[in-house]
């Protein structure tokens, strides 16, 4: 558990976030948004502290941040940033490594260690452990700065825009990942972004920033239907909002089960999103669709009032 | 494997064993000499001068330049230091200040304190071989992606660590070229000791001029251009190109 209150940071005369309260909940994953300069990478790095904060407190489990010495506190929360940061004279296996040396592991528990991350991560240790940081692919590196994030099994991980600098397929690729090893590991996750429709693929919670300031704060649908402001709003996609929330939601959740109905030609797999569906429908100039599940058996129907949601509250949130 | 290892150790091991020919070399180097100076009544230095002079050349060269690099490094190192930052811009200006100051005056001040012998170029080669360690060490300290720092630090490494792990064997290539240059440069320069009694390479070169002897000065000039030669094939065999 992180909790932020009333916490403060200035460089010069330039109050970069402006007593900020925030408490991130065990096992979630926060998503820090906003434009460039509005502080939420510095929020971030004031939680490992790579850089102090003047005012307010910072609390992880229960205790100030202070009160731990600055290494020892980082070597117990995961770190990955947009340029990865491997070093470039260490081998894939020894940059994952790392964290769990300067820890003192002993040697073999390393190595078990890293060899259960780079198979978490999708990366075959033959191929990959001994390779150097430039024969990588920017996924693949990104993947190894993950796994060395993960290294000493942290309970908190900081992200600062990991995918930032990887082409839309490889990202969308990494954030599947991501969501998926994070139902499993369940860590507390920061994760800062500017990507908007990845905050809200990946996101338990968004905090919206604004010159130091949190704007607003909420389940992405809470946002997504209630913008507190135009910024937020504009943020948000603006009159795109409509498709990003379909874009968030699944079929499963709006399908009508199995009618005795004649079923439509068109299908759409339940794990799709709204979205997805809607694009369907747009390409088969079909009104209704047949929902299939895994083995391609029809298990419900969607039609275009039920996407839209006409006579529902919109109960999608979990 | 091995075969590209015998290649690259090829070019040091063919200065040394001419540089060792010259220093050792016999009467048969006699023609050769007496080509350029037909009327000397002497063309061959004395030879077992030479080997001494050889070996006191490079004692005075390694010493110089081991104490250019334990202070050059050391003190590109503090000044990249948080807590000695302040000083780094006062520490490039004296090693270029370093650089800029001739040798030849180094000596005429130092041999006042020092008196003559070995210790003057000793100091004027110290302080003419500060600035290449110095920039270089400061320009690859410098050089280290910052993301690479930050990295380091984000993963909860301590100052000690970062430079022993990270800085100093990134900045490697980029210090030890530094070094190489500076000593290569001094090797040259510490011919000028044979000004004020020092006893070195430089010694034939000063006979052959007081004595207008062509042999004794292509002796030591050739000498010291091949022991140069051959710590520069050195230092190109430690600098791997990368990648």
């Amino acid at each position: 558990m992180i909790e932020l209150k009333g916490v403060t940071k200035r460089f010069g005369d330039e109050t970069a976030v402006d007593a900020i309260s925030l408490t991130v909940k065990p096992g979630e994953l926060c998503a820090l948004v906003g434009t460039s300069g509005c502080g939420k990478s510095t929020t971030l790095r004031m939680i490992n502290r790579l850089i102090e904060h003047d005012e307010g407190e910072i609390h992880i489990d229960g205790r100030p941040i202070r009160e731990f010495d600055g290494r020892l506190l980082r070597r117990r929360i995961g770190y990955a940033i947009q340029s990865t940061g491997l070093f470039p004279h260490w081998t894939v296996a020894r940059n994952i490594g790392l964290v769990p040396r300067l820890l003192k592991w002993p040697a073999a528990r390393v190595r078990e260690r890293v060899e259960e991350l780079m198979g978490l991560l999708g990366l075959p240790v033959d191929q990959f452990a001994d390779r150097y940081p430039a024969q990588l692919s920017g996924g693949q590196a990104q993947r190894v700065g993950v796994a060395r994030a993960l290294a000493a099994d942290p309970d908190i991980l900081l992200m600062d825009e990991p995918f930032g600098a990887l082409d839309p397929i490889t990202r969308e690729g990494l954030q599947a990942e991501l969501r998926d090893l994070q139902s499993r590991l369940r860590k507390t996750i920061v994760f800062v972004t500017h990507d908007m429709d990845e905050a809200l693929a990946l996101a338990d919670r968004l905090v919206v920033m604004k010159a130091g300031h949190i704007v607003q704060q909420g389940t992405p649908l809470a946002l997504l239907r209630a913008p507190a402001d135009d910024f937020v709003a504009s943020l948000l996609g603006g009159d795109d909002r409509g498709l990003k929330e379909a874009a968030i939601t699944q079929v499963a959740e709006r399908m009508l089960p199995l009618s005795p109905r004649l079923l439509p030609q068109a299908r759409v797999h339940r794990d799709a999103t709204l979205r997805q569906a809607l694009a369907v429908m747009f390409r088969e100039h079909a009104d209704r669709l047949a929902v299939v599940d895994d083995e391609a058996m029809p298990i419900g129907e969607l039609s275009l009032r039920r996407i839209v949601g006409a006579g529902r509250d919109g109960s999608g949130e979990s | 494997m091995s075969g590209r290892q015998v290649n690259a150790w090829a070019a040091p091991l063919l200065w040394l064993s001419l540089l060792l020919l010259l220093a050792l070399g016999g009467d048969w180097l006699e023609p050769l000499l007496r080509w350029s100076e037909p009327d000397a009544r002497r063309v061959l230095y004395p030879q077992a001068d030479l080997l001494t002079l050889l070996v006191r050349h490079v004692q005075v060269v390694a010493i110089a330049s081991g104490l250019a690099v334990v202070i050059g490094v050391g003190a590109a190192i503090l000044v990249t230091r948080p807590g000695g930052r302040d000083f780094l811009p006062l520490v490039a200006q004296f090693a270029s200040m370093g650089q800029t100051f001739p040798p030849v005056a180094v000596l005429a001040l130092a041999v006042p304190v020092l008196g003559f012998g070995t210790w003057p170029i000793i100091v004027a080669l110290l302080l003419y071989g500060l600035l290449p360690i110095v920039r270089n060490t400061l320009a690859g300290l410098e050089g280290v992606d910052p993301a690479v720092q930050e990295a380091a630090r984000g993963m909860g490494m301590g100052g000690a660590q970062r430079l022993w792990q990270v800085e100093l064997p990134l900045a490697a290539p980029v210090i030890l070229a530094g070094i190489r240059t500076s000593v290569t440069v001094n090797i040259a320069t510490a011919a000028l000791g044979a000004t004020v009694g020092a006893s070195n390479l430089g010694a034939p070169i000063i006979a052959g001029i007081v004595n207008n002897n062509t042999a004794y000065i292509l002796q030591g000039a050739l000498m010291i251009g091949l022991l140069a030669l051959v710590v520069d094939s050195v230092f190109a065999r430690l600098l791997p190109a990368r990648q």
